[in-house]
């Protein structure tokens, strides 16, 4: 079945409520990385899962090679979050990290482990903090998350997820624009989950609409 | 005469929060706008005694604003709204003729300190 998109309003409110939890992780980043970082969430859509893959094939570019780092969580929702990072923005990431050459396999490794880690951490647990804060939600408002692995290195966006093999039914997906020192990347966070998370968050989303 | 007041923000939820969290007894006309070219031309029309300006939007992004009515004289007290912890972020803004930098998300609370720390109320 299929489920209806975020209103403009829901999506409004997405939007403000992440870009507010990101402001953690710029910060977060900025000391990881040493430099100041300009960071924003332009785009946020749902989507069912079986048609993420033409989905993130439009979002990075269909012929673009990318790499993601996958962390499951569970407690208030549960799913996946799978960060997705373009090669230019694994280079840069490297680069402004001081690594000089090559960084090797392991190296770059651990750097998009740290990077999504930030990333995902911030954005869930950055939401869940003003879920406590803003809304008399039954039940605490806490995520556990598993340890990050790399689930691909240079791989064809679309051949990234295969919605066969997963057993979310839904995507939230959320752009990530940093800037870094002049430089411009972007990384794509997807958060799969089942139908009723994806429900769940509608409703918050309706309390916080009514709220203000 | 009520004081005319700029809040700029690209979210429609954003403004709406900012709004709520204005002190009740504060005699204010509040206009609203959704970039920093929008907000450069209110505070041309006078709308901007005080202005809530956030950061990261599109067209022009509050660094812009701050950047432009520097060169107008800034006659305008502005306060920063932002979601961006960094220290330098906020260095940067009040460098850049901001009085103030609340952080998101705001509450009441928050923004009556600010208010009265600068005689606004």
């Amino acid at each position: 079945m299929s489920l209806a998109a975020l209103s403009n309003d829901q999506r409004d409110a997405l939007q403000e409520l992440t870009n507010i939890a990101m402001g953690q992780a710029g910060a977060s980043l900025a000391t990881l990385l040493d430099e100041f970082v300009d960071l924003s969430v332009p785009r946020i859509r749902v989507v069912e899962l079986v048609d993420l893959p033409p989905v993130l094939a439009e979002l990075v570019g269909k012929t673009n090679l990318v790499s993601a780092v996958r962390q499951s969580f569970q407690g208030y929702l549960r799913g996946e979050a799978i960060i997705i990072f373009g090669e230019p923005g694994c280079q840069a990431l490297a680069d402004l990290m001081g690594f000089e050459g090559e960084l090797g396999e392991s190296g770059e490794n651990e750097l998009l482990l740290d990077v999504a880690n930030v990333l995902s951490g911030a954005c869930l647990g950055g939401m869940m903090e003003q879920i406590r804060n803003f809304t008399e939600t039954k039940g605490p408002a806490e995520l556990s998350f598993s340890m990050p692995s790399v689930m691909a290195r240079q791989v064809m966006a679309e051949q990234l997820i295969d919605p066969q093999k997963v057993q979310w039914s839904h995507a939230l997906l959320l752009e990530v624009n940093f800037t870094i020192k002049n430089r411009d990347f972007i990384a794509h966070l997807t958060m799969l989950m089942p139908e009723e998370g994806i429900e769940k968050i509608r409703g918050i989303l309706d309390e916080f609409l009514a709220a203000f | 005469m009520s004081l005319p007041i700029l809040v700029v923000d690209d979210s429609a939820m954003a403004r709406k929060m900012l709004i709520k969290s204005l002190p009740p007894e504060w005699d204010v006309e509040i206009s609203q706008a959704e970039n920093g070219v929008q907000a450069i031309e209110a505070y041309r029309a006078g709308k901007a005694a005080v202005m809530f300006l956030d950061l990261t939007m599109p067209v022009l992004d509050g660094y812009g604003v701050l950047e432009t009515l520097r060169k107008e004289d800034l006659n305008s007290m502005v306060i920063v709204v932002s979601a961006d912890i960094q220290p330098v972020a906020q260095e940067r803004v009040l460098s850049m003729g901001a009085i103030a930098f609340v952080k998101k998300p705001v509450s009441s609370e928050l923004i009556s300190t600010v208010l009265k720390q600068y005689g606004v109320i």
